[in-house]
């Protein structure tokens, strides 16, 4: 079977997609980046081929802030950002898509869509408070798992109003609010409420929310979230069966478009590549000039693969013609 | 010889070639500070005000280095209004004071006042009171003056052919730049000059976009005319200078069937900043536009994303709009209905 491959690298989730030439998922695998990406995609890719001894691979997309990396590893025909293959996967499942709102545990986004492609989007910028980390923050103070935070939070019958500017102003008010007796699931829906409040004021600052609505990303999964934007916006939300690893799908989406738009052959370096080789990053300041950059080099045994983070590439130009192909974006 | 220092910050990026004719002219030697970069930053967050925006932080970078080359003189304009009835941004104004009170050990400042608000008389008697540290003969006061318009001259004519002006600069000082010409996009990118094109503090904005095939207008691009006309259209007149270039550049770029899209860098903590962003966003006339705000905290990776999804986004509605305005029955490979 010929199957193409998503590889979206995030700071928290690292997610892994195989689908078929019908774009259909076959596989997937979602799992915490754990502050070590290159492990993470070692392990993620293990399990992903784990039984499928049998597939082609015909073509790899990678995407999230690890994309480059992914791509040095695996080898990639497509290396895309994640607003791009967040839109591709909702419109695959919902071409009347207008509005998605992606909320994952570092970062959410706004995207608004038009005839199927991106028309406007925006993303936030420094405050967590419209993302995943708010709610995580808040559930550990209530000594809660995350997992059923959500469940929790929608057997409120009144939601108690919390101050949810930044998790600072939260956590005191909701204090507060527990010390005058107000039963758990109101507070809970009330931080729901809270984060879906900051992110339509620091996210989403005044763009229209059209229907369709497509709510994913990890954050999806919390019905107390989801209640809580049905009611501020008085719009259904769709949660797409894959809600959070749509950005890989996106990713394997434009890996097979490409694909079947021309005769080359896949950029993927195989199974063994990825498996057999010890995989090093490693870093040094630079010292060639006051910018004093902070360079990252992944080796794979003693091959330099890469290298990051030099402003004047002088050491990406280092590399020879075959591993900056490898580099290159597409 | 008398060495006189400028800080390459702020104003450098708008009049740089101006002062430095002047001063060499007058025959100082003129010595600037490296090109922002990492240690400049660090240097500036160091010692600036919290409350001061990210430029004027690194401007502090800029001086300490400059002082450690021992100038004799370090010149610290004092800019109020470069033309009337408008002004520069008040925290212009006490930059000099600014200065002074949180870095000691100074070498003597030529603090000159530049304020053209009502007319030029006040700049003149400026100009001469600075010439005569160097001279006492005005004629080559005013001479010194005059060939500095004419290199400020000649150096916006390079900008107006798309060169930052870090770029432009670079060329005046006799060394070569090429613009790109691959390009499938045109892009208009707005920010106030010292941010956006100072390499660092901007995370190389504009050569990001090069690089991703844009070609790159500026507010530089514009004509004086072009830009005063779409500014007028607004219903009150902008008074901040370099606001009311964005804003009016902003307009002109937005009403041009040519340009695929708006960028907008702004630097968070700028009062004006905050106003003028919103209001290219909301009258540019269903443009696309990018927002983007950044301070020094901000990551390059974050940046690359934004661009990337622009451009994506810019060449796939692109696509869209070419397929649907094809004539139903196809096209003619050339020609048109009445000639081969
Ligand atoms: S990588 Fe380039 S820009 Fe960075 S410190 Fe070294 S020489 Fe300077
Ligand atoms: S206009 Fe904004 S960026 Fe420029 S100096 Fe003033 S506050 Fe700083």
């Amino acid at each position: 079977m010929n199957v193409y491959l998503g590889i979206d690298i995030g700071s928290v989730s690292s997610n892994f997609i195989m689908m078929n030439n019908q774009k259909e998922i076959i596989k997937n695998i979602y799992r915490r980046t754990l502050g070590n990406p290159v492990k993470a995609i070692q392990t993620g890719f293990t399990d992903l081929m784990d039984g499928c001894e049998e597939v082609t691979v015909k073509g790899v997309g990678t995407t999230g802030s690890g994309r480059h990396l992914a791509a040095t590893l695996l080898g990639a025909d497509v290396v895309k950002n994640e607003i791009t293959a967040h839109a591709v996967a909702a419109a695959q499942f919902y071409p009347e898509v207008r509005t998605i709102i992606e909320i994952g545990g570092q970062d959410s986004k706004i995207i608004i869509m038009r005839d199927g492609i991106v028309h406007d989007f925006a993303m936030n910028t420094v405050c967590a408070a419209g993302t995943g980390s708010f709610l995580d923050q808040q559930a550990s103070r209530l000594n809660m798992a995350i997992e059923d935070f959500g469940g929790q939070a929608v057997k409120s019958r009144q939601s108690v109003r919390i101050a949810g500017r930044c998790g600072v102003f939260a956590e005191s008010d909701m204090i507060h609010k527990q010390q005058m007796g107000f039963p758990v699931e109101d507070i809970m829906m009330g931080l729901c409420e809270a984060l879906v409040r900051n992110y339509l004021n620091n996210v989403a600052k005044g763009k229209k929310i059209e229907d369709l609505v497509v709510f994913q990303g990890g954050v999806a999964a919390n019905e107390g979230l989801r209640a809580a934007f049905e009611k501020v916006l008085g719009q259904n939300l769709h949660i797409p069966p894959y809600y959070n690893v749509m950005g890989a799908i996106g990713a394997a989406i434009l890996a097979l478009e490409k694909s079947q738009g021309s005769r080359q052959n896949s950029r993927y370096k195989g199974c063994d590549y990825i498996m057999d080789g010890q995989f090093l990053s490693s870093s040094h300041e630079c010292k060639g000039c006051p910018n004093l950059c902070e360079v990252v080099a992944i080796k794979r045994d003693q091959d330099i693969l890469a290298y990051w983070g030099d402003r004047c590439k002088k050491w990406e130009g280092s590399l020879s013609q075959t591993e900056k192909a490898n580099l290159q974006v597409v | 010889m008398t060495r006189v220092g400028i800080p390459a910050g702020l104003f450098y990026h708008y009049y740089y070639p101006l002062w430095k004719t002047f001063f060499v002219d007058l025959g100082a030697e003129v010595i600037s500070s490296s090109l922002t970069n990492r240690q400049t930053v660090e240097k500036g967050i160091a010692v600036a005000l919290d409350e001061a925006c990210f430029p004027i932080k690194v401007y502090f970078g800029h001086i300490q280095e400059l002082n450690e080359l021992g100038p004799d003189y370090l010149f610290l304009p004092r800019l109020v209004s470069v033309e009337a009835r408008s002004y520069i941004c008040p925290k212009f104004m006490g930059l000099p004071d600014m200065i002074k009170a949180s870095l000691p050990d100074l070498p003597p400042i030529i603090d000159m006042v530049v304020d053209m608000s009502i007319n030029s008389k006040g700049l003149e008697q400026e100009i001469k009171r600075v010439g005569n540290i160097f001279t006492t003969n005005e004629k080559a006061i005013s001479q010194a003056f005059r060939h500095g318009r004419e290199e400020l001259c000649k150096y916006r004519q390079l900008m107006q052919t798309g060169f930052s002006s870090s770029e432009a600069i670079e060329i005046w000082e006799g060394q070569e730049r090429l613009l790109t010409t691959s390009a499938d996009l045109q892009l208009g990118v707005l920010g106030h000059g010292y941010s956006l094109y100072d390499r660092c503090i901007s995370m190389n904005l504009i050569g990001h976009l090069r690089e991703m095939g844009c070609r790159v207008k500026l507010v530089e691009t514009c004509s004086q005319d072009e830009i005063e006309k779409a500014a007028a259209s607004l219903p009150k007149r902008v008074f901040w200078t370099l606001g009311r270039k964005n804003v009016g550049a902003a307009l002109h770029m937005a009403s041009d069937d040519e340009i695929d899209g708006l960028v907008y860098l702004a630097c968070f903590g700028c009062g004006p900043d905050s106003m003028i962003k919103e209001f290219i966003e909301r009258r540019s006339n269903g443009k696309p536009f990018l927002g983007i705000t950044i301070d020094e905290h901000t990551g390059e990776a974050g940046l690359l994303t934004r661009l990337e999804a622009f451009c994506d986004m810019l060449r796939r509605r692109r696509k869209i709009d070419f397929e649907s305005n094809l004539p139903p029955y196809g096209q003619y490979a050339c020609g048109s209905e009445n000639s081969l």
